[in-house]
């Protein structure tokens, strides 16, 4: 079995985002969005239960590559990179694309996301690149069960559901049931040994156009100029106070 | 410009979230069709004042696939412009099969739109909502995911004139099982006028009994963060944020949440915030109507008392 699994480099969340013209401004060195790393956990169980080969496929501006460094470091075997500085502020469908090359480059059965990106959450990525490589998807997968088979719990809108896993799909994971390892001192290591292949726009198959154009980006601060209180045990009383000044009570 | 709205069922019903984006396109004036994915049998989806057709698969398949490709039959016998959907679960996945098939991007988190000599500008939250941005969409036919809670629901009548179809299943269609729908008790997270959300700062599942009896007194909602999603003390229903629900209450009380972003993002347009927190430069004080510096575990209790 043969394993893609994303990993999106982002800037570091610590840090206030920055925008330029509604695209997301990113430095020369990013980091691993957290929320792949549920992901990647799943891919690295998926290893240990079928002897899997695991691949970090990801598309990002040229940098540091910490981020892919981190992503190696939780397990992986290697990591497939395209790096190219044409495809700042892709939208969607451009990134699934190149995504799906890259998947495909590795002969991927199955193709991990996380649910949606920390900077970008769009929530639209792992479902194009099912109907693209057209194997079916199975969106907002919250847990995994392993014993003779591979059980997926995933969330709808109205609870959960169960799924057996199949021989091809996409998965997305959302952040919740499953928890990332954390890498120790031998896996940090480890990972500067791995192989990372980057490689360009030209290396692969891909063409489309860009449809949308972004306009004026504004800052909605929501910033409120409310009136704050220590409570010196009477804070109740100017909470009810309130709430029957605003006819809540 | 020739609507189409996809929607979604829950509870046997349609979603609020349709209910919103239909409320919206009425007074927009567009000429608009629903069509409606689900697997459950439903009466009353339907209306005299706009189609609604029902694609139902079977309850324990997954099979948005096809879903997707009968969708794409309607749009192009009707010749549909715009495509508008909320961005929950069913909605995103069939947006996002049909932007592949029509090779457009859509456009997601979206607040609000106009449509002005068709053309189409989108306003969309970015940033965990602390910025937005406008989009021009310039596509033959474009696809919308809409936040929840972006417009107000208006009276929108509903019979049971409405056509159903059973979707045919394939090798995309998935076998699921061990189908578990989240009983609901008490009011609602999304309907509630007032919601009481718990965070960490509740400091254990325990003294969630303290937010239980104050949203009794108060006919309350009850949400929570993630962290104590996370940590098991609430259900992942009661969620509010990023990757929970959406609450827009007259009243907001956050109870020991610091927060961030991805929870503010989820209530931050609430009309009265209040915020109970010890530390005092927690973020949520700076969207916070009022703010009390101080412990959750002496506050409540006594709010309840005087209730
Ligand atoms: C991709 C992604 C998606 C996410 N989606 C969501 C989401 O949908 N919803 C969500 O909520 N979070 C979400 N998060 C998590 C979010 O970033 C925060 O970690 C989370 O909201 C923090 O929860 P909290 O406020 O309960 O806990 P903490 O951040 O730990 O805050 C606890 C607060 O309680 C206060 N406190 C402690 N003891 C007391 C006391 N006795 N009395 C009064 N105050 C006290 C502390 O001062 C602190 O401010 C997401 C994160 C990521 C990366
Ligand atoms: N540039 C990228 N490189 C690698 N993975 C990505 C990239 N963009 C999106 N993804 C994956 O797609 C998921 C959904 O992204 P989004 O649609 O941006 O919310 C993310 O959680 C990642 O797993």
């Amino acid at each position: 079995m043969k394993i893609a699994v994303c990993a999106k480099q982002i800037p570091d969340p610590a840090n206030p985002i920055e925008y330029s013209n509604g695209n997301v401004i990113r430095p020369e060195e990013q980091v691993l969005d957290d929320t792949d790393r549920y992901g990647i956990e799943v891919a690295l169980l998926l290893k240990e239960k079928y002897d899997a080969e695991v691949t970090v496929i990801s598309m990002t501006k040229i940098g540091t590559q910490k981020g892919i460094q981190q992503a190696l470091q939780m397990g992986p075997d290697k990591a497939l990179v395209l790096e190219d500085e044409t495809l700042i502020g892709a939208n969607s469908l451009m990134t699934s694309n190149v995504l799906s090359e890259l998947a495909k480059n590795v002969e991927a059965d199955i193709v991990i996301f996380g649910t949606e990106s920390t900077d970008g959450y769009a929530g639209v990525v792992p479902q194009q690149v099912s109907r693209i490589l057209n194997i079916p998807c199975i969106s907002y997968v919250k847990n995994i069960e392993i014993d003779n088979d591979v059980t997926l719990t995933r969330q709808t809108i109205e609870g959960s559901e169960k799924i057996k896993l199949p021989e091809k799909c996409v998965i997305s994971v959302t952040a919740s049931g499953v928890e990332p390892r954390y890498p120790n001192f031998k896996d940090i290591m480890a990972a500067k040994n791995k192989e990372v292949n980057i490689i360009s726009i030209n290396d692969i198959d891909f063409n489309i156009d860009q449809n949308m154009e972004f306009n004026e980006l504004n800052d909605i601060s929501s910033s409120k100029d409310g009136e704050k209180i220590t409570d010196e045990g009477e804070a109740y009383q100017v909470i009810l106070d309130k709430l029957k000044e605003i006819k809540a009570l | 410009m020739k609507t189409l709205v996809i929607g979604e069922i829950v509870n046997d019903e349609l979603s609020s979230g349709t209910l919103e984006i239909i409320s919206k396109i009425k007074v927009l004036n567009l000429d608009f069709s629903v069509i409606t994915v689900g697997n459950a049998d439903v009466t009353n989806i339907g209306s005299d004042s706009f189609s609604n057709l029902y694609l139902k698969s079977s309850s324990n398949k997954l099979n948005l696939f096809n879903c997707a490709n009968e969708i794409k039959k309607f749009i192009n016998e009707k010749e549909i412009g715009l495509v508008l959907s909320n961005s929950s679960y069913i909605g995103r996945d069939i947006i996002a099969f049909l932007s592949v098939d029509y090779k457009t991007s859509p456009v997601s988190n979206v607040i609000n739109f106009e449509i002005d000599n068709n053309e189409i500008k989108t306003i969309n939250s970015i940033n965990g909502g602390e910025s937005e941005y406008i989009t021009k969409l310039t596509s033959d036919i474009n696809f919308i995911l809409i936040r929840p809670k972006s417009f107000d629901q208006t009276e929108v009548t509903l019979n049971d004139n409405f056509e159903t179809i059973d979707v045919a299943e394939n090798e995309y269609s998935l076998d699921v099982f061990d189908v578990h729908i989240e009983e609901k008790t008490g009011p609602q997270l999304e309907d509630s006028k007032i919601v009481i959300s718990a965070g960490r700062g509740m400091v254990e599942a325990s003294n969630l009994k303290l937010i239980e009896d104050l949203a009794s007194k108060l006919n309350a909602a009850i949400g929570g963060t993630r962290a104590i999603v996370d940590a098991g003390w609430m259900p992942y229903s009661n969620q509010v944020g990023q990757t929970g629900k959406t609450v827009k209450p007259d009243v907001y009380i956050a109870c020991g949440i610091s927060g961030a972003t991805q929870h503010q993002v989820g209530m931050k347009d609430s009309k009265y915030i209040i915020a109970i927190n010890k530390d005092e430069e927690a973020p949520i004080f700076q969207i916070s109507d009022l703010g009390i510096v101080g412990d959750t575990l002496s506050v409540i209790p006594k709010l309840i008392e005087n209730l």
